[in-house]
């Protein structure tokens, strides 16, 4: 299996690079196919909350360029003069918002498989020294949003427990046990940090992180991948002008199957995984 | 097992990925027209290799001077072209006339939605541009064929001999449009300008080969093919339990 966070970050790098430059729906549904199968080998617990939130964030671009663009030659319909979406609400335009949003749902699901995949202190600890504090401090910083929504969900039930309303209107007897359990827990994050000596003096490490075959090889084809991209740039799709997107050539296909490389070692360690246990 | 048929269908997939020809193969004709503020006019045949180019391509193909300015995702907007005007104005526009972008549609004029970077030109088509004030001021009625001859059956297309991307010397190069305020030719105007010789040739951008259907269906199988790896690798990956 790939375990070197710089190997994933690579991965990362090109498969970004691929969903934002060329905005190609035939490659942009190929990319999606090689982000799900890349995960399927590392998944843990299903979490369908990212995937709704990924689903829901595609869908906002197209909502947004429909109804406020009013460029594009495939007609849809035509709605009176009504400010701001009144006029010609056009294929293309809806075009247009799908293929940006299936580039921020390619966003989402590649930070999915590096969440799953990669550690968040793994990540602090390959910066360089002088970005160390500022890469904890951020670090922190993002693990802190999923818990405290975590901690306002269940300050939430313990109330609807309780038989008190739950609406938007007791949202000022939530901020505060909410704003307490907050700075609780900043209170341990700061004993914690102390407590492991940060900011003292030089970094140890108890495993120090080793190149393997397959992380070379990851990072060597994500490289390539995005070498490939820039080698060979295509022309990026564009709706207005062309609705019907180009059949993808060789080139960009071989940059986008680069990337599949994790799901394939993946698969082959799982399966030597499965005749070792035999 | 598993694992060997997989090796062997990646492997197989790379080759043919490999094999397949660029789908650049067939050499294509644009046609652009450019009319000045005086009347005169230029008109370059662009020969590409690609199944498409940007109108911004045809221009630096053609070897015209430029300066265009990008507006996002609706393209550039031209500031100056074939050195005129001869100072660009801040900010791109100044407060009189402008080139004004069209592309040719029937027998007529149709004026450009995107800017010239945005704009796909496919074998055959004409991009027209027009220094002048006011809309819709669109270049002299210039046919394809007037820039670039009569269009080449695709048979004797794929005949030809391996021929480099290049500009055509157009038939009624310094001609006046006739709708044009002045109207007179001006071999002049054109001496001035940084365009190239009408014999200049470009360099290659690759030989002609299979017609482009050909090279389309290979695309898709190549495409259809990597779907189908991916979707097989996924259900192996989905029969397994996770880590």
């Amino acid at each position: 299996m790939i375990r070197h966070p710089l190997a994933w970050c690579a991965w990362a790098t090109a498969a970004l690079a691929v969903a934002f430059i060329d905005r190609n729906p035939y490659l942009q549904a190929l990319l999606l196919l090689v982000v799900i199968n890349v995960f399927l080998p590392y998944r843990g617990a299903p979490r369908l909350g990212s995937w709704k939130f990924g689903l829901a964030l595609a869908l906002v671009p197209v909502l947004f360029s429909a109804a406020l663009s009013r460029f594009g030659q495939h007609l849809l319909f035509t709605l009176p003069p009504i400010p701001i979406i009144g006029g010609r609400w056009t294929l293309d335009a809806v075009a247009f918002g799908a293929s940006t949003g299936l580039a921020l749902l390619l966003t989402v699901a590649v930070f999915g498989v590096l969440q799953t995949t990669v550690r968040s202190a793994d990540l602090v600890a390959i910066l360089p020294r002088p970005l160390y504090r500022a890469g904890t401090t951020v670090a922190l910083a993002l693990a802190f949003a999923p818990k405290t929504v975590a901690a306002f969900v269940s300050i939430q039930e313990a109330r609807r427990l309780r038989g008190q309303r739950t609406g938007w209107r007791s949202a000022p007897d939530l901020l505060l046990p909410l704003l307490l359990t907050t700075l609780e827990r900043a209170l341990q994050y700061g004993e914690s940090l102390d407590a492991r000596g940060f900011g003292s003096g030089r970094r140890s490490r108890y495993r120090p992180f080793g190149w393997t075959i397959p992380d070379v090889l990851l990072l060597l084809a994500s490289l390539t991948s995005i070498v490939a991209l820039v080698w060979w740039p295509a022309l990026s799709y564009n709706p207005y002008v062309n609705l019907a997107p180009n059949v993808p050539g060789p080139q960009s296909l071989l940059t986008i199957a680069l990337l599949a490389l994790p799901a394939v070692t993946g698969s082959l360690a799982r399966l030597d995984h499965a005749h070792h246990h035999v | 097992m598993t694992a060997r048929l997989s090796a062997a269908g990646a492997a197989a997939f790379a080759a043919a990925l490999l094999a397949a020809h660029p789908a650049h193969a067939a050499v294509h004709h644009a046609a652009l027209v450019i009319q000045h503020s005086g009347g005169t006019l230029l008109t370059r045949c662009v020969a590409f290799a690609e199944a498409q180019i940007t109108g911004l391509q045809l221009i630096e193909r053609a070897r015209v001077e430029y300066q265009a300015q990008q507006f996002g995702s609706m393209g550039s907007a031209m500031c100056q072209l074939d050195r005129e005007p001869s100072t660009v104005p801040s900010g791109c526009f100044g407060s009189g006339p402008y080139w004004q972008y069209f592309h040719r549609q029937g027998e007529g004029w149709r004026a450009s939605t995107v800017g010239a970077s945005s704009s796909v030109l496919h074998d055959g088509d004409v991009d027209g541009w027009r220094y002048a004030a006011g809309t819709n001021q669109t270049p002299g009625n210039v046919a394809f064929a007037a820039v670039c001859g009569a269009p080449v059956a695709p048979a004797a297309a794929s005949r030809a001999p391996r021929a480099t991307a290049s500009v055509r010397p157009a038939p009624n190069q310094t001609t006046a449009v006739a709708a044009a305020p002045t109207a007179t030719t001006s071999l002049e105007a054109l001496a001035t300008s940084a365009s190239p010789s009408p014999k200049a040739v470009l360099a290659s951008t690759g030989p002609p080969g299979q017609p482009p259907r050909a090279t389309a269906m290979v695309s898709w199988l190549a495409l259809g093919g990597a779907v189908l790896l991916l979707l097989g690798l996924g259900a192996v990956n989905l029969r397994r339990r996770g880590p």
